[in-house]
């Protein structure tokens, strides 16, 4: 502490240790706030499959499920100090086929049809976003430093945004679907955590986080109405 | 003259304090530091506010680095007393060195 250099040395030296402690403890805060996230509805609305390619150039068709859901869920206790922002995803999941099972392949299968990502006020700057998107979403939170009720989703009929389909290809006729909800809780500094399926000391698990079995149609035919309007054009 | 200057510059750049002032600005800057670390929490926790809390932190270190860094006079009350440049005059001592005495 001789001189104005070493002063600084020093100094900065023990607000860095300060600085790793502080951040420790929000870390631990995270784990003594309870969390109580409850699905009052996960249902689907309409699920068709149609048959179309991966890619314009593919001359490979498979068949891709289209699920239109529903979701009612309040994840608003995620919503803390420390949480950047929440990823919230819904898969479909279903398991093998016999004949797959008996061939080792695997057993169960999991795609992501939808997913959004929940930002905290404190992370709404850095939401990739438009101009006036951005602007509706800052005002949304004026003067709150949390946000816990855009944890309250409510989704009717919401059109997937992904349409899935296997390895295989097949995907029509296949039973025993279910759509979950699957969350991730993105802290400023701490863990990653995801849904958890048992509680786990003041974090509950996910409540009702599944939908009721249904079975993906067959092929949706396709009208021959196209064939008539063909022969006049190109 | 320009040695003379250079010489104060460094000075000033340098800022060197007295010992007692080493320790006191050693107590400054742990106390001050740990007291931003808890109370950056402590708001940050009631009010559930993270950016108050980093502000805060980012803020109160500023303050420690402007209290602590710079040779205030207040680090400078105990200057040490040197010795007078060439000693008081001393009595001739009768140093004697292979027989042969020096001085």
């Amino acid at each position: 502490m001789y001189s104005s250099l070493v002063r600084l040395q020093n100094t900065f030296g023990f607000f860095t240790t300060v600085i790793f402690v502080v951040a420790a403890f929000i870390a631990v805060s995270d784990v003594v706030t309870p969390r109580e996230p409850v699905v009052a509805t996960l249902k689907t609305n309409q699920v068709q499959v149609v048959r179309g390619r991966p890619h314009y150039y593919s001359s490979k068709k498979e068949e891709y499920a289209v699920i239109k859901f529903s979701l009612d869920a309040d994840l608003s206790s995620l919503f803390t100090w420390n949480t950047k922002q929440v990823f919230v995803y819904v898969t479909a999941e279903w398991p093998s086929s016999s004949a797959a099972k008996i061939a080792g392949n695997v057993t169960e299968n999991q795609a992501v049809i939808w997913d959004t990502i929940i930002t905290a006020p404190s992370s709404d700057h850095l939401a990739n976003l438009g101009p006036a998107a951005r602007k509706k979403l800052l005002k949304s939170a004026a003067g709150k430093a949390i946000d816990p009720s855009r944890g309250k989703l409510s989704i009717k009929n919401q059109k997937p945004k992904y349409q899935i389909t296997h390895p295989s290809g097949k995907i029509a006729e296949t039973d025993d679907v279910v759509l979950k909800l699957h969350y991730n809780v993105q802290p400023w500094v701490g863990m990653l955590t995801w849904n958890q399926d048992i509680d786990m000391f003041r974090w509950k698990k996910l409540k009702n986080g599944m939908s009721k079995k249904f079975a993906l149609p067959a092929i949706k035919k396709k009208v021959e109405a196209k064939k008539t309007t063909a022969g006049t054009g190109k | 003259m320009a040695e003379q200057l250079l010489d104060k510059v460094r000075d000033v750049a340098e800022g060197q304090i007295d010992f007692e002032g080493q320790k006191l600005a050693e107590l400054l800057a742990n106390v001050a530091l740990t007291l931003v670390g808890i109370i950056a929490f402590a708001v940050g926790y009631l009010l559930q506010d993270i950016k108050l809390a980093v502000y805060i932190a980012l803020g109160g270190t500023a303050l420690t680095f402007l209290i602590v860094t710079p040779p205030w006079s207040f680090f400078n009350r105990n200057p040490v007393k040197w010795l007078p440049v060439g000693g008081p005059p001393q009595p001739p001592a009768n140093i004697v060195v292979n027989e042969k005495s020096l001085r």
